[in-house]
C-alpha cells in the first residue's frame, strides 16, 4: 500500500528528544507511516513535492524493530547529506532481515520547512515494529 | 521504583535484579519514582564491568538509553564501552571565553554585536560553510588536532586557548582511520557552526562572584563581558555515533550474554578491549577532537565579529579562553576505586567533568583551585561557572552536572509557548535573541527547562562542585 503525506502520528511527549508512534494493520503499513511521520518532523509538517521515486533497501535486525531503525537510518543519512525527504512510501518488503521500500523524495526547503525539526540520529531506545491488539505499532525517538 | 534517600539530595535506586551496582541519584527535591529516567539509571547499572554505582546528576531527564545527565565508569580492562552512554552529539560542550569588556559598553551596541554574531557564526538546521569545505586529508588533521588544529590556522581568542580546554583541546587517542566515508560526508562542511537546538552562542555580563578567590584565578570579574559557546561534533559526531550503535546491536551475540540481554537496546555496548570497542574510541575521540575544532572555529569568528563591530584593538577586547569542557564523552581516566588506583573509562553522557584542587590533569593555572565547571541555563535566565572539588573525585569519578535539564517536551514548550512573543518578552528584559528556526524560541524558553541555579545548589550542597560565579545573557544567537 503506498502511502503519502499527511499521516497521523501520535507524540511520545520525550522530555529532551522526539518520539513518535504510528499504527497500521500490516507491518509494512505501520513502517510506512512510521517513514512519513519521519517526513511530517523534518517538514515541519509542511507539504514535500516529490521530484523522484528510488527503491531503497536496507539490511535489518536484529529483530523488526531493528529493521525499521535502520530503514528510518537510511533516510535521514539521506535527509542530512541531500536534503532529501520523503513524500510517499509503500514498504514491499519487512523482516527481520531487512526491508525494501519504494520512496517519493521532495527536497528540504529552508523557507518552506523551516518549522522541521533538526533530527541528529534515530535512536534504538523504545523502538517499535510489534503487533498490537488486531494491528501493528511501530514507534521511534530521535535525538534532536 | 524504590529509592532510599543516602543524604541531602543524594538518593539511592537499590541494586536488584540483573543490576551489577546500585544506582546513586543527586536530585532536586525527591525524585519522582515514575520518572522514565529513573528506570533508565537502573538500566545502565547492568553494563559489564560498571565501577561503584550508576549515578545521575540533578538535571537527569530521560535520555535514550542512558538516562541525560548520567555517569558511569568502568573497568577498562574488562568493563564495556557503550556509543549510547556518549550520546549522538560526541564532546557536546560548553566554552567560555572572558574579556576585558564592561558590560555598558557592549550594551551600547548590543543589537549590532548579536546581530553581526548570527551573520558570522551559521547557525541552524545543516548549517554549513563557515569556512571552506575541507579536503579528505585537512579533515584528518583536524581529527587528530582538534583545538590546536583551529587555532594553528588563526581562529583563536589568545595564544593559549588550547590549553586552557579539557585534554589541551584534543584526545590523543583519536583514530581518524575509524571514521567513515558518510561520517565525513556528513560533517565536512559544518566546522565552525552552531547548529540547532539547544546549542547557543551568548554575549554575557557577569552577575556575581560568589568566591573571590576562585574567580580571580578563573579571571572572573562582574560587571565585565563574557562569551559562552555551546555546540559539539555536528553532523560527523551523529553519524559516527549512529553506525557504531549500529554495528555493536548486530554484533552483540558475540560477545557473551551480559552483552546480548542488556535491558535497552540503545545500551548496546562491546567489551572495551574488544576490536569493535576499540575502533569505536578511535572513532569517538576523533570526533570529539572535530567538535573541539568547531568550537575553536566559532571562537575565532565570534571574536573577529566583536573587533569589527566595536572598532577595537584584540588588545582592548581581551579575549581569552577561560575554559573548555565535554559533557558527552567517554575517556580513560585513573581514578581511587576502593583504595586502589585504577583505569576506569568515564561516560559521561551529559555530565561535566569535575577534578578538583591539586590534580595534574588540571591546567596549571587553575590547579591549585580546582577545574572550572561550565554549566549553562537557559535563554532567559543565567549560568554558573563553578568549581571542581575533592569531593567529586570520591564521590562521582570527578563529574558535575552539566546543565539546567529540560522539563517539558519540546511538544509541550510549543503548545505553552503559542501566542507568546518569546523575542519580545526577553527584549523586554535587555535580552537580545536572534534565532534561526521559527519554532526554537518556544522550544527553548525559560519555563521548559529546570532553574538551573537549584540544579547547581545541589552540586554546590553536596560538595561536588564549588559555585564561582553567575553569568546572565545581554545577546543570544541560537539555531
Amino acid at each position: 500500500m503506498r502511502l503519502a503525506l499527511p499521516q497521523p502520528h501520535e507524540d511520545l511527549g520525550h522530555t529532551a528528544d522526539v518520539g513518535v508512534r504510528v499504527r497500521g494493520a500490516t507491518a509494512e503499513e505501520a513502517l510506512a507511516r512510521l517513514v512519513l511521520a519521519f517526513a511530517a518532523l523534518a517538514s515541519g509538517g509542511a507539504g514535500v513535492a516529490a521530484e523522484r521515486e528510488e527503491r531503497v533497501a536496507v539490511a535489518g535486525g536484529p529483530d523488526l524493530a531493528g529493521t525499521a531503525v535502520a530503514l528510518l537510518r537510511e533516510l535521514l543519512y539521506r535527509l542530512a547529506t541531500e536534503g532529501l525527504v520523503p513524500a510517499a512510501c509503500e514498504i514491499l518488503s519487512a523482516d527481520a532481515a531487512g526491508a525494501e521500500a519504494t520512496i517519493a523524495f521532495g527536497r528540504r526547503d529552508p523557507e518552506l520547512h523551516a518549522e522541521g525539526a533538526d533530527l541528529k540520529a534515530v535512536t534504538w531506545h523504545a523502538a517499535r515494529l510489534e503487533r498490537e491488539g488486531d494491528g501493528w505499532v511501530a514507534q521511534a525517538v530521535f535525538d534532536v | 521504583m524504590q529509592l532510599r534517600r543516602i543524604e541531602g539530595d543524594l538518593w539511592e535506586i537499590p541494586r536488584e535484579g540483573r543490576m551489577r551496582v546500585p544506582g546513586r541519584v543527586y536530585s532536586v527535591g525527591p525524585p519522582v519514582p515514575d520518572d522514565p529516567a529513573l528506570q533508565q539509571v537502573a538500566n545502565v547499572a547492568h553494563l559489564p564491568g560498571i565501577l561503584r554505582f550508576s549515578l545521575a546528576m540533578p538535571d537527569i531527564h530521560w535520555g535514550y538509553g542512558f538516562p541525560i545527565g548520567g555517569v558511569a565508569a568502568m573497568d577498562a580492562d574488562h568493563g564495556a564501552v557503550s556509543p549510547g552512554g556518549v550520546g549522538y552529539d560526541i564532546n557536546c560542550g560548553v566554552r567560555v571565553l572572558t574579556t576585558t569588556l564592561e558590560e555598558e559598553v557592549v550594551r551600547a551596541k548590543l543589537h549590532a554585536i548579536t546581530a553581526q554574531l548570527f551573520r558570522d557564526v551559521p547557525t541552524g538546521v545543516g548549517a554549513s560553510r563557515a569556512i571552506p569545505r575541507l579536503s579528505d586529508g585537512e579533515l584528518d588533521e583536524v581529527l587528530a588536532g582538534g583545538a590546536r588544529w583551529a587555532a594553528r590556522r588563526g581562529f583563536a581568542a589568545a595564544g593559549d586557548d588550547a590549553e586552557r580546554c579539557e585534554e589541551g583541546g584534543r584526545l590523543r587517542g583519536a583514530d581518524p582511520s575509524a571514521v567513515s566515508e558518510r561520517a565525513r560526508a556528513r560533517g565536512a562542511d559544518q566546522l565552525g557552526t552552531l547548529g540547532s537546538g539547544n546549542h547557543f552562542l551568548e554575549v554575557d555580563r557577569i552577575a556575581e562572584v560568589y568566591d573571590a578567590g576562585v574567580a580571580e584565578a578563573f579571571g572572573l570579574v562582574p560587571g565585565q563581558v563574557a562569551l559562552q559557546i555551546h555546540s559539539g561534533s555536528r553532523g560527523l559526531g551523529y553519524q559516527v555515533c549512529d553506525e557504531f550503535i549500529a554495528a555493536i546491536a548486530r554484533s552483540r551475540g558475540e560477545f557473551g550474554e551480559d552483552y546480548a540481554n542488556l535491558p535497552d537496546p540503545q545500551l548496546a555496548a562491546a567489551p572495551i578491549a574488544s576490536a569493535l570497542g576499540q575502533r569505536y574510541l578511535g572513532a569517538m575521540q576523533a570526533a570529539a577532537n572535530f567538535a573541539w575544532a568547531n568550537r575553536q572555529v566559532m571562537t575565532g569568528l565570534a571574536v573577529r565579529a566583536l573587533l569589527h563591530t566595536l572598532g577595537i584593538s584584540e588588545r582592548d577586547l581581551g579575549a581569552r579562553v577561560l575554559y573548555d569542557v565535554c559533557h558527552n564523552v567517554a575517556k580513560l581516566e585513573e581514578h581511587e576505586v576502593d583504595g586502589a588506583r585504577r583505569r576506569v573509562l568515564v561516560h559521561r553522557k551529559g555530565a561535566t567533568r569535575a577534578f578538583g584542587p591539586g590534580d595534574a590533569r588540571v591546567p596549571a593555572p587553575y590547579r591549585a583551585v580546582g577545574q572550572p565547571v561550565l554549566i549553562p541555563g537557559d535563554m532567559g535566565r543565567y549560568s554558573y561557572v563553578l568549581a571542581g572539588t575533592a569531593r567529586a573525585m570520591t564521590d562521582t569519578f570527578g563529574s558535575s552536572c552539566h546543565g539546567a535539564g529540560r522539563l517539558l517536551s519540546r511538544g509541550e514548550a510549543l503548545r505553552r509557548g503559542r501566542g507568546r512573543a518569546i523575542a519580545r518578552e526577553l527584549a523586554a528584559r535587555g535580552i537580545e535573541v536572534i534565532s534561526r528556526g521559527k519554532k526554537t524560541l518556544a522550544e527553548e524558553m525559560s519555563e521548559a527547562y529546570k532553574d538551573v541555579a537549584q540544579v547547581v545548589a545541589v552540586m554546590d550542597g553536596a560538595g561536588i562542585s564549588r559555585l564561582v560565579a553567575r553569568l546572565e545573557p545581554m545577546g543570544v544567537i541560537k539555531g
